[in-house]
């Protein structure tokens, strides 16, 4: 029996000196390290020119500079900023042709001086259409002549230090056809936020990029990571630099100290590392260990960290909403919203929600600040789904990121005007099982008689796993439920859910949008709800919003002409905000989203961070001067 | 014994091809496709351009028999699909040689070769799995041989609780506590989750043209330095192992002690030790064996949850992250190295069975 039990601890020891035995030994790094995080793949690519995800381009957007960079506070283009090469920029008369000067005291790592051959290098391999860039949309056309549609018909380097670009969108006849000039390039009218454009192509060394791809642009795609080194260094130009890759584990940079644009004149960390996290529960608890210098915490979590002095933090409302969506065209038969010569078609009308009485008796019916909650105060718990850490929205706007004020509040939670309205809407509980029947209502009276009776029941979609969503669907549906209106809630897998919407065979789904910064309100309706972007398979105006209207005040705001009699000039910013403010008004009327919430943001960091000083939206603009002591 | 798995192997040539065209059927007819998950949240005018050159480059409009076969034995011969109507090739279009030819294709996702992606996470996967087959074996046999000896007393009823416990605590939460715990109640400084400075220390040291798998290749870590590393994720994927295998050799265990033989053993007035260990354990194993074929899979099958919460590199969430955004090449990679893993795995546990049990022949 002895012997038996000195079997079992041999057993037992060596199974635990398997794994504990040896520790590491601990090895100091050459400063203090930034340590982010990053839910999701690993970055594809290191050059600017193939990147399409946000992991890759937050690595090489540290690396490589903007021809026209924004500006950290107000987010719009400005000269003269760091990280950019713009010191100014003008239009011609027509508003066509921008002429940007660039700065002379820009030089790659390796001490060559950054020109505009460098733009101009990067400009043609995109323009190839030969690599895997998604960024050749911003181009008219491209090199062997396909047309692509996008903004910039050319690019020309009228010197070193000035770039000439002919951009707008073209004018055509009342065929359709493209209206040309003598010289047979087509007529522009300006596009007030083609500016935006240009940056979508990110200058690279040329003399490296050249001498290493030439002008077979498309073998870059073979080489994704590739980092442009001469015999003067590594050549890239931002606050880091030398970057290196361990899959599946993390992408770390180093300070780059020849960095002029630097906020103390040096690079304070020694190395930028962005770390694989495959969950925001495990991101968190690594975070409250320490692991992570700084991230952003998700709304339910973020009532804890407010009150830990262990951290610091800003907050600032989300770029991004929550919606409910609904199909506003018949589901049984998807279509375009427009035709090949351009004319509207006929989608016919959802049951439930092709009357806009319906959509605003819903609003009415949905209590969305119940749904926010209130954060804790004294011994009174948090409330809600964002236990208060958000806020509710009312149209498709940003009043953080927008100059345009539409002057509409969210609807209020009115029950008794939801009921009003639906019943006025012909859509009544006869048979007082507390559901609501179709008795009158618009789909029977001018689509199909039979569906009269019907009940008012429609099936609510949303992403499986996201808890806010799951909860704000369950909260719907308790609440519709009160006037009558039965939903059938379902969560299912993401893919899924896109392939429901994009195919537009849904009843309302709930899901999100992010909106684009520097934010236009003309550019984000256009998208969501443009006429062109109602594409079965493909376009983001998935719940068939059909307005000529707004669609015609989209494109007026977008490509402002100078008035006649002199009273404003061409992409005048007041009046294409009063404009963009009659779209938003028109949406919030229309309802064809239930605009939910849009959480707040909270970036934090550890206290032991010097020199955190985060912008809205930008919390990391001087990440460069984060002096992390006592680590 | 070698005609048997000859036999075998031979068997599973349908067997393989069953399951790789079953899963590719299923995968292409679930909703959601990669080419438009993947442009889902650019603007319109890019998802025009983005998804289009996806589609091209990687066939998504073929039929999903063509595309099965391609991935089979490759498209370099479809000469017709591999050039315009100019007789130029369509330089967007990504020529691949089939599995059969050793390639697994490329990741739609990631754009890299599937076979480098796996070779980068393989051994991290390996390493997890290995380890904690080791300590499940090694702590899971001795405590249920000793539960068996002990039968009916404090340590038996003792490894009952713990075998309840174990089986009953999911890894994911167990994970996440210790993570808490170990990570913010002892500020990280008793057991190491993953210590960032060594990793990067090592990879740049490693340099490698700025690439590295952190398990494989110039830049990783030996495995020395990474040992602390395996602590915790071991521990949370050992538990529910050492419960279930010590409860299977308990039972294993007792059945042998009541048999004839070793009563006939007693009788003879052999030692207690020799009748356990010489006579009953040997014997008590032999199930055991059985067990190992789908411990060995488990082992190359990875731990999602695990390697998710610990931040371990391995390819159980590759895997998963591919099936979501339907990365196909991705995907049918982890079938078929599932597939061929079982099927080795169960003719190991064959051999070992014969082994063990000499009354076994094939």
């Amino acid at each position: 029996m002895k012997r038996f039990s000195k079997f079992l601890m041999l057993g037992i020891s060596l199974a635990l000196i398997a794994v504990l035995a040896i520790p590491a030994f601990a090895q100091g790094g050459e400063g203090d390290p930034i340590v982010t995080s990053n839910i999701g793949d690993d970055p594809s690519t290191f050059n600017p020119i193939l990147g399409s995800d946000t992991t890759s381009s937050s690595i090489y957007g540290r690396m490589y500079p903007s021809i026209v960079a924004a500006d950290p506070v107000t987010l719009e283009p400005a000269p003269n900023v760091a990280g950019g090469l713009a010191t100014g920029w003008e239009y011609d008369e027509t508003g066509t042709v921008l002429t940007v000067t660039l700065r002379e005291d820009a030089f790659w790592g390796d001490g060559t001086q950054i020109t505009s051959a460098d733009y101009l290098w990067a400009v043609n391999a995109v323009q190839s259409g030969v690599t895997s860039s998604p960024r050749t949309s911003v181009f008219y056309e491209l090199a062997d002549g396909t047309n692509v549609g996008g903004t910039i018909h050319e690019v020309t380097a009228l010197d070193d230090f000035t770039v000439q670009i002919r951009l707008g969108n073209v004018e055509t006849d009342d065929n359709g056809e493209v209206i040309v000039d003598a010289d047979g390039n087509a007529v522009l009218i300006p596009n007030c936020d083609a500016i935006n454009d240009i940056n979508d192509v990110t200058p690279v060394p040329a003399h490296i990029y050249s001498a290493a791809f030439g002008d077979d642009y498309g073998s870059m795609d073979s080489d994704p990571y590739f980092v442009p080194e001469s015999d003067g260094g590594i050549a890239t130009f931002g606050a880091w630099t030398d970057p290196f890759i361990e899959f599946g584990v993390q992408v770390s940079l180093l300070a780059d100290q020849n960095y002029p644009d630097t906020q103390l004149g040096y690079v304070a960390p020694a190395e930028w590392i962005l770390q694989g996290v495959e969950d925001t529960t495990v991101e968190f608890e690594r975070f409250l260990a320490g692991d992570f210098t700084t991230i952003t915490v998700s709304a339910d979590r973020q009532n804890g960290v407010r009150g830990d002095e262990r951290f610091q933090f800003i907050e600032y409302p989300s770029n991004g909403y929550t919606y409910m969506g609904y199909n506003l065209a018949d589901p049984s038969n998807p279509q375009a919203g427009r035709d090949e010569n351009g004319e509207l078609i006929d989608q016919g009308i959802h049951p439930i929600f092709g009357d806009v009485k319906v959509r605003q008796a819903i609003a009415y019916a949905v209590n969305v600040r119940d749904i926010i909650g209130t954060q804790p105060d004294g011994d009174n718990p948090a409330t809600g789904i964002l236990e208060g850490n958000g806020y509710p929205q009312a149209t498709n706007n940003h009043p953080g990121l927008s100059s345009v004020d539409p002057g509409v509040e969210p609807y209020p939670y009115e029950p008794e005007t939801a009921v009003a309205l639906l019943e006025e809407a012909g859509w009544v509980d006869a048979d007082g099982d507390g559901v609501r029947e179709c008795q009158g209502c618009l789909y029977a009276e001018t689509v199909d008689a039979s569906y009269e009776g019907s009940p008012m029941e429609f099936e609510l979609l949303t992403n499986a796993g996201n808890n806010l969503r799951e909860r704000t669907g369950e909260t719907i549906r308790a609440q519709l439920a009160e006037v009558g209106i039965t939903v059938n809630f379902q969560t299912i897998e993401f893919g899924t859910l896109v392939d429901e919407l994009l195919g537009q065979e849904f009843d309302a789904l709930i899901i999100g949008w992010q909106m684009a910064i520097p934010f236009n309100a003309g550019s984000s309706a256009n998208s969501f709800f443009g006429i062109g972007n109602d594409r079965p398979g493909a376009g983001f105006n998935y719940v068939s919003y059909q307005n000529e209207e707004m669609q015609a005040l989209i494109n007026q705001g977008d490509t402002l002409a100078a008035a006649e009699d002199g009273s404003y000039g061409a992409c005048d910013t007041e009046v294409r905000n009063e404009i963009y403010a009659e779209v938003l008004r028109t949406l919030w009327e229309d309802q064809p989203y239930l605009w939910l919430y849009a959480a707040n943001t909270m970036v934090a960091t550890q206290g032991n961070v010097e020199n955190f000083d985060p912008l809205p939206y930008n919390s990391t603009w001087n990440e460069d001067a984060w002096t992390i002591s006592g680590s | 014994m070698t005609r048997h798995i000859i036999r075998r192997l031979i068997q599973a040539i349908p067997t393989v091809f069953g399951v790789t065209i079953l899963s590719y059927l299923i995968m292409v007819l679930a909703p959601g496709d990669p080419a438009t998950l993947l442009t889902f949240g650019l603007t319109d005018d890019e998802n025009n351009v983005y998804r289009n050159q996806l589609i091209e480059r990687y066939s998504l409009d073929d039929p999903w028999i063509i595309q099965y076969l391609t991935w089979i034995v490759g498209n370099d011969w479809m000469v017709w699909k591999n050039f315009d109507e100019n007789g130029n090739p369509k330089e967007d279009r990504l020529v691949s040689y089939g599995v059969i030819r050793g390639d697994f294709g490329e990741s739609i996702r990631q754009r890299r070769p599937v076979s480098e992606l796996i070779g980068e996470r393989i051994w991290a996967t390996l390493e997890l799995g290995t380890s904690t087959l080791i300590v499940s074996l090694l702590l899971g046999i001795p405590i249920g041989i000793g539960a068996a000896v002990f039968h009916g007393r404090l340590f038996d009823n003792a490894t009952r609780i713990f075998a309840v416990i174990g089986n009953s605590i999911p890894n994911f939460w167990l994970g996440l506590m210790l993570l808490l715990i170990i990570g913010v109640t002892f500020d990280n400084q008793t057991i190491p989750i993953l210590n960032i400075e060594i990793q990067t220390d090592w990879a740049r040291g490693g340099r490698c043209d700025r690439i590295a798998a952190s398990r494989t290749g110039c830049g990783s870590i030996p495995i020395y330095q990474r040992l602390e590393y395996l602590i915790l994720p071991t521990l949370v994927l050992s538990l529910g192992g050492i419960a279930g295998y010590s409860r299977f050799m308990r039972t294993s265990m007792l059945d042998v002690i009541n048999s004839d033989y070793i009563r006939t053993a007693r009788a003879k007035g052999l030692r207690d030790r020799n009748v356990w260990f010489r006579h009953a354990a040997r014997n008590a194993l032999i199930p055991i064996a059985t067990f190992l074929g789908p411990a060995i899979v488990s082992v190359i099958g990875g731990a999602v949850v695990t390697e998710a919460i610990f931040s371990w590199p391995g390819i159980g969430r590759m895997f998963l992250d591919a099936t979501v955004g339907r990365d196909y090449p991705v995907v049918m990679a982890a079938v078929l190295i599932s597939a061929l893993a079982s099927i080795i795995a169960y003719i190991i546990s064959d051999v070992l069975y014969a082994i063990f049990d000499p009354r076994i022949r094939f």
